[in-house]
């Protein structure tokens, strides 16, 4: 009998080996939902993005996207009209007031974990059901179920402050391919480029030398790691091709300006780069949220560069109509709490606070849920996100109850099978 | 010699809110303090109690700083919003006598009065100068959030601070600056975030001193920094002293006053439960007297009798992720006991 506790690596499967798994399932009619290649297919043609702000540490719901201005937790600042009428943001984020026609915002959002630890886990794997596996991050399961757009380039990239390289804990029982290629500081990975000493075609042949011998190694091996092996240098070759997209040198200053000098602003706009040279799914990390001391003026400090970078960015994707084709979310992994601490923070508070999304199959210019007059809780149906799954996954065309993952045989549903999508922000 | 006992409070009046600012009227009768959620609060001062009187309404946001007329009762009052007024305090009644609803483009964070003049400073930048009867005399327009502002002891200059640490001299009167004094210690920028460490400017009782207070950050977010008070010498600008108390848990200096007697006396705010009040002199190395059992103090006000005074704090447990519930299930909110001292006989 099986163990029900597998381990990661157990469950870890190749793209081909689960496309085949689930054809195979769906021929013989035994496990309709799995994945068909057909349907996988049609799924890559549409080239949907994903663009996925996180705001590491937690945005406060009350000083952006729900303010309660003048109530007893309401904070010192006053909230404006956005482009939508009756819709108030912060006054914090006045470029994104002007765009809330482009936006559904969520302010109903009641998740379960108060605690940094299990709270980003949590809320990026989109709490599934216990398993006894690890669940991917929401940018690893669209890099398994949409792939790598016809550009070729890494499915699932992050962009953050600091250090860089391959993370394949991200993608769970997915197996590591699926992991994001991380651009620590936004820079591309150290020697992505050809040493000028190494001719074209001396590197033409020292890549079919590795290819053969990866191929050879691979030959009596599970195929998890020496797949994700060949795949990361498959996937650098193909980014070496498109460096260009580093280069924000040859931007217009404007840009620059748009999007702010800071680290927020500099990453959004490789983000936009990378979406435009067909990037499937761009993260991109903004730490020291977490404002359990000073959290009004961090947040006068924060909010306007978020503000900044997160509007321009929008603004560049609506005037390409990329945006329609790109799922853009914004969140953290909680909100903060109404009550104001002695150091004049505000600490974690999952009760009731806000994300906001645009784009792709996303309706615009809604506001989805309300919090009471102290937004201290929510007053309409909350939303855990497990239902924030669902919805991103029918945004982007995927039928989170039809389609599920097939690991080793067992089907697993690819959002939480007891929530369901967000009718009111779905087109 | 004895190290001298710590200060304990002669009493300690409770509030139903956290207050953000202290101060008491000319004759020593009323105390003010502004509050989070948008009032004014006020108390009749007897000789070892407060008694409350009704909140004044009006303030939007958060009321963010009072100063009575030395004379009169007279208090102008500000708020997060921008709003500035002037209010007639007759005990139990009160009547606005002036208002200005946008006398700052929202966060109007400190005032400062002299003889007959107001100045304010802001979020958006700007310093005013007003008449007592809120007609506006000067403004200048710093590419800054301003955090302080106070004037020179001969009432005839402004002092004001950036977030950035930068401390400029302005005369008002021909709307020119002068001597600037470098704070930027007081500043760091943190991942994406600018932490402005100022909170407080004033001048030492021989007026040639200027004391600018607050934090010298060290992280941001769940925000580290160790609360300092610099001294800078007025007529060259050069910084002169540096005094700094605890560890980075111990926060800010967020409310600092002279004594008439010379000394500096402040209170801080650090990470959740953690505040003090400290005597000290510029010059020397530690506080020659404390009370560290204060969490999270926000201010300080002294009785012009120069023996009594208030502080701010805030109440036990402020801090908690997630739901933490009052035990009649409503969400709690935090509040700040005001302590009552009286200064040791020296």
């Amino acid at each position: 009998m099986r163990n029900p506790l597998c381990t990661p690596s157990e469950h870890a499967i190749s793209r081909r080996r689960f496309l085949g798994a689930g054809a195979s399932a769906l021929a013989a009619g035994a496990l309709g939902g799995l994945i068909s290649p057909l349907a996988a297919e049609e799924l890559r043609k549409r080239e949907k993005q994903v663009l996925f702000v996180w705001l590491d540490g937690g945005m406060s719901q009350l000083e952006s996207w729900d303010p309660k201005p003048n109530t007893t937790f309401g904070g010192p600042f006053r909230s404006i009209p956005t482009s939508v009428p009756g819709v108030h943001f912060s006054e914090l984020m006045p470029r994104l007031a002007k765009q809330m026609d482009k936006l559904c915002v969520v302010r109903s959002l009641s998740t379960k974990d108060n605690a940094h630890s299990s709270g980003v886990e949590r809320i990026q794997r989109g709490d599934p059901k216990t398993r006894g596996v690890p669940y991917p991050y929401f940018g690893s399961a669209v890099a398994k179920l949409l792939g790598p757009c016809e550009s070729k380039l890494p499915p699932y990239v992050w962009i953050k402050p600091g250090g860089g390289g391959f993370r394949p804990e991200d993608a769970g029982f997915l197996g590591p391919k699926y992991g994001s290629l991380a651009f620590g500081d936004g820079k591309p990975p150290d020697n992505l480029l050809r040493p000028e000493t190494l001719g074209e075609a001396q590197d033409e042949e020292r890549n079919e030398l590795r290819a053969r011998l990866n191929a050879r190694f691979a030959a009596h091996r599970v195929p998890t790691y020496t797949e994700a092996n060949s795949y990361v240098f498959d996937t650098a070759r193909e980014l070496m091709k498109r460096a260009d997209v580093f280069d924000t040198s040859k931007l217009p200053a404007r840009d620059e300006e748009r999007y702010g000098r800071h680290d927020l602003g500099k990453h959004l706009l490789i983000a936009r780069r990378m979406l435009e040279a067909g990037v499937r799914f761009v993260k991109v990390t903004s730490y020291g949220w977490d404002t359990h001391g000073e959290n009004f003026n961090a947040h006068a400090s924060l909010v306007p560069k978020f503000d900044q970078a997160f509007s321009a960015i929008l603004e560049d994707l609506a005037a390409s109509g990329q945006l329609e084709q790109t799922l853009v979310i914004a969140m953290s992994e909680f909100g903060r709490t109404p009550r104001v601490n002695g150091h004049a923070g505000r600490d974690h508070w999952p009760e009731a606070w806000s994300l906001a999304m645009a784009g792709a199959g996303v309706r615009q210019g809604v506001v989805v849920g309300e919090t009471n007059e102290q937004g201290t809780w929510v007053k309409s149906d909350g939303y855990d996100i497990g239902s924030l799954f669902h919805t991103w996954f029918r945004a982007l065309g995927i039928d989170p109850v039809a389609v599920e993952y097939d690991n080793h045989g067992q089907p697993l549903p690819i959002a939480h099978e007891e929530m369901h999508a967000i009718k009111e922000a779905l087109v | 010699m004895n190290p001298p006992k710590p200060l304990k409070p002669l009493s300690t009046f409770a509030t139903d809110r956290q207050l953000t600012c202290a101060r008491f009227n000319g004759d020593g009768t009323l105390l003010a303090a502004g509050c989070i959620d948008s009032t004014v609060r006020l108390w009749r001062v007897g000789e070892k109690e407060l008694t409350g009187l009704p909140h004044l309404q009006g303030h939007h946001g958060w009321s963010t700083a009072v100063a009575f007329h030395p004379h009169e009762q007279r208090l102008f009052s500000a708020d997060s919003w921008g709003q500035l007024r002037c209010t007639r305090v007759n005990g139990e009644r009160a009547e606005v006598l002036w208002r200005h609803e946008q006398a700052h483009d929202g966060w109007l964070r400190q005032l400062a009065m002299a003889g007959d003049k107001l100045a304010t400073c802001g979020r958006d930048g700007a310093v005013r100068v007003w008449s007592l009867e809120g007609a506006k005399l000067a403004e200048h327009h710093h590419d800054d959030d301003v955090f302080a502002v106070t004037f020179t002891p001969d009432g005839k200059a402004i002092v004001f601070g950036d977030q950035h640490g930068h401390l400029h001299l302005w005369d008002f009167n021909v709307n020119k600056l002068g001597t600037k004094f470098d704070a930027t210690v007081l500043f760091k920028t943190d991942r994406i975030q600018d932490i402005g460490g100022l909170r407080v400017l004033t001048f030492a009782e021989d007026g040639k001193t200027l004391i600018a207070a607050g934090t010298i950050p060290d992280k941001g977010a769940t925000i580290q920094s160790t609360p300092v008070a610099l001294g800078f010498e007025v007529a060259t600008g050069k910084q002169q002293h540096k005094f700094t108390h605890g560890a980075v848990k111990d926060g800010f200096i967020e409310d600092l006053v002279v004594h008439p007697d010379g000394f500096c006396m402040a209170v801080t705010s650090g990470d959740p439960g953690n505040g003090k009040l400290l005597l000290f002199r510029l010059g020397e190395k530690e506080a020659f007297d404390s009370a560290t059992a204060l969490p999270n103090c926000q201010a300080i006000a002294l009785h012009p009798d120069g023996k009594r005074f208030v502080v701010a704090s805030t109440n036990r447990d402020s801090n908690g992720n997630g739901r933490r519930m009052e035990k009649d299930g409503s969400y709690p909110a935090n509040t700040s006991p005001v302590h009552l001292f009286e200064l040791p006989a020296v």
